[in-house]
């Protein structure tokens, strides 16, 4: 059977046609419709930002790879949401570490991954268990649940593989060996992060403290950390440092697979559920499927199984990276609009999906990706990233 | 049938393409909103309490929060109370003050800061005074708590 092919695919002008709304898209949201171009970094950081963002998009059109080219902007967006997140602390606190002063203030920025140790207390308490503010200022926590509301209802857990500025850690690691270590997985495993979710969820409403941030969340490593003054603090760094060389270093290299994002991060339980609620999936048309279980191997984030390929539909764990769909040689797994038929409309399906799931990295990408540069030339113009 | 059941789909998913920018181009707004909910409050146990007192004393401005007992139902027994101190102008190297905080005329505790070097003593003058949780320059007021623990 003839592989079936998107209507982009090999075909320059199509590409150039449906890529160049996303231009117009990536023009506007990285430069908020002018673009600053009064110093020559200023000018060097928008012209490469921009440029990179659409050669992305034009080669996921044009090659009919998703994964391949989506991997490049979300490393990146790892990369360069972390260069500036430190360098920008620096600059204003002196070091990476937070102080007391930062705690007692409430001044502490809300991620993503804290929403799902504050929704049993605001259930029971009617407030918030972080010390960050309400609105205002560097990540406020209402300005960051409209995001993980909007995004959830938009892309489900697709926000993992396309808006999450960690994800790209462990997404990168996981590439570095082309042939993995360790092979056979059991996907049994991609229900641990359920556990981790409702674990954390009740230590953090028994214990009134966001326990995850507070002790294990690995990327602490690449953001802040509280500045070690106790012996319990000393122990909370020890283990975040370990949980970060272990599930987002080791174990992703000797598998090839996401294993923090997969096994070990709540926010990713708790956006799996979401993935029910948006328009968008992944499906397998199985009059199209030889069972070679390619789509099974290539899965980072162990949400295919045999099972599941016989059922027709990864589980509700997938992130709608792509890997599966770029791995299939027959095109029989595919991105999917839930209500249309399987097995038809490829092209439809996944040009609806990426619009909005690369435009989310576009929005996460685009300044951190500006700045990061700026920051990289004063880093060779003067030796120092602090400017 | 099932090309008309089609249409809504594809409707759905082009109102999810356009929910992504209008996220964040109307972020600030939608914060806003969000931010008139009644739950949207930063929890006593990190905000410190509710101001519960203030007064002047020696020049300093003395703010004593009520005391925070948190826990998930109801209070525990383990708490804290929140004094900040503050100066018209600069904080004076040294903070020596006796404070009331259940305010039954009866002094609780006794804090020595030295604002340069943030050594802070702490003498408990009464049994629910335990130990001192924190002691640090926020902004221009310096701001103890101190835990406590119910009779």
């Amino acid at each position: 059977m003839n592989k079936p092919v998107y209507a982009t695919e090999g075909s320059i002008w199509k590409s150039i046609l449906l890529t160049f709304p996303m231009i117009m898209l990536i023009f506007i949201f990285i430069s908020g419709g002018t673009p600053d171009l009064s110093t020559p970094e200023k000018s060097i950081a928008f012209l490469i930002t921009f440029l990179f963002l659409t050669l992305l998009f034009f080669m996921i059109l044009y090659t009919g790879k998703t994964d391949r080219y989506r991997a490049w902007g979300f490393i990146a967006m790892a990369l360069f949401f972390a260069l500036t997140f430190i360098v920008n602390l620096i600059k204003a606190r002196g070091s990476m570490t937070f102080s007391q002063e930062n705690l007692l203030a409430c001044e502490i920025p809300f991620c993503h991954i804290v929403t799902t140790m504050i929704i049993i207390p605001i259930a029971l308490t009617n407030s918030i268990i972080f010390p960050g503010s309400i609105i205002g200022g560097f990540a406020s926590i209402a300005s960051m649940l409209v995001i993980v509301i909007g995004v959830s209802f938009a892309l489900g857990r697709g926000f993992c593989s396309w808006g999450c500025f960690y994800g790209g850690w462990d997404d990168g690691t996981s590439r570095i060996l082309r042939k993995p270590k360790i092979k056979k997985i059991n996907p049994v495993f991609r229900w641990v992060s359920f556990a981790v979710l409702l674990i954390i969820a009740l230590i953090s409403a028994m214990s009134l403290n966001p326990a995850y941030c507070d002790w294990f969340c690995p990327f602490k490593t690449v953001t802040e950390f509280e500045k070690v003054t106790s012996f319990t603090v000393l122990m909370k760094t020890i283990v975040f440092l370990s949980l970060f060389v272990g599930l987002v270093i080791i174990l992703p290299v000797l598998t090839g697979k996401r294993i923090q994002c997969a096994t070990f991060c709540p926010m990713g339980a708790l956006l799996s559920l979401t993935n029910k609620i948006n328009p968008f999936d992944v499906r397998i048309d199985k009059l199209n499927c030889s069972n070679c279980e390619k789509c099974v191997k290539a899965c980072p984030t162990l949400s295919l199984s045999t099972n599941d390929v016989t059922a027709g539909r990864p589980s509700i764990t997938c992130m709608k990276c792509g890997k599966c769909v770029d791995s299939c040689s027959r095109r029989a797994i595919h991105y999917h609009i839930k209500g249309t038929p399987v097995g038809k409309h490829y092209s439809w399906a996944r040009n609806l999906f990426l619009y909005p799931a690369f435009l989310l990295l576009v929005l996460f990408l685009g300044g951190p990706m500006q700045s990061g540069i700026i920051m990289l030339i004063n880093l060779i113009k003067t030796g120092s990233l602090i400017n | 049938m099932k090309k008309i059941l089609a249409i809504p789909a594809y409707i759905w998913a082009v109102a999810c393409f356009l929910l992504v920018p209008v996220t964040f181009i109307k972020n600030e707004a939608f914060a806003e909103q969000l931010a008139k909910l009644p739950f949207m409050k930063i929890h006593p146990k990190y905000k410190g309490g509710e101001l519960n007192r203030s007064y002047e004393h020696n020049g300093l401005s003395v703010k004593i929060n009520m005391p925070v007992f948190a826990a998930l139902f109801g209070e525990g027994n383990k708490g804290f109370v929140q004094v900040a101190f503050s100066a018209p102008a600069q904080l004076p190297e040294q903070i020596e003050e006796t404070i009331d905080y259940n305010f039954d005329n009866s002094p609780d505790f006794r804090v020595t800061i030295n604002t340069l070097s943030g050594e802070t003593i702490l003498i408990p003058l009464d049994q629910t005074v335990k130990s001192l949780y924190a002691s640090s320059k926020v902004k221009d007021d310096w701001v103890i708590r101190v835990n406590l623990k119910k009779d």
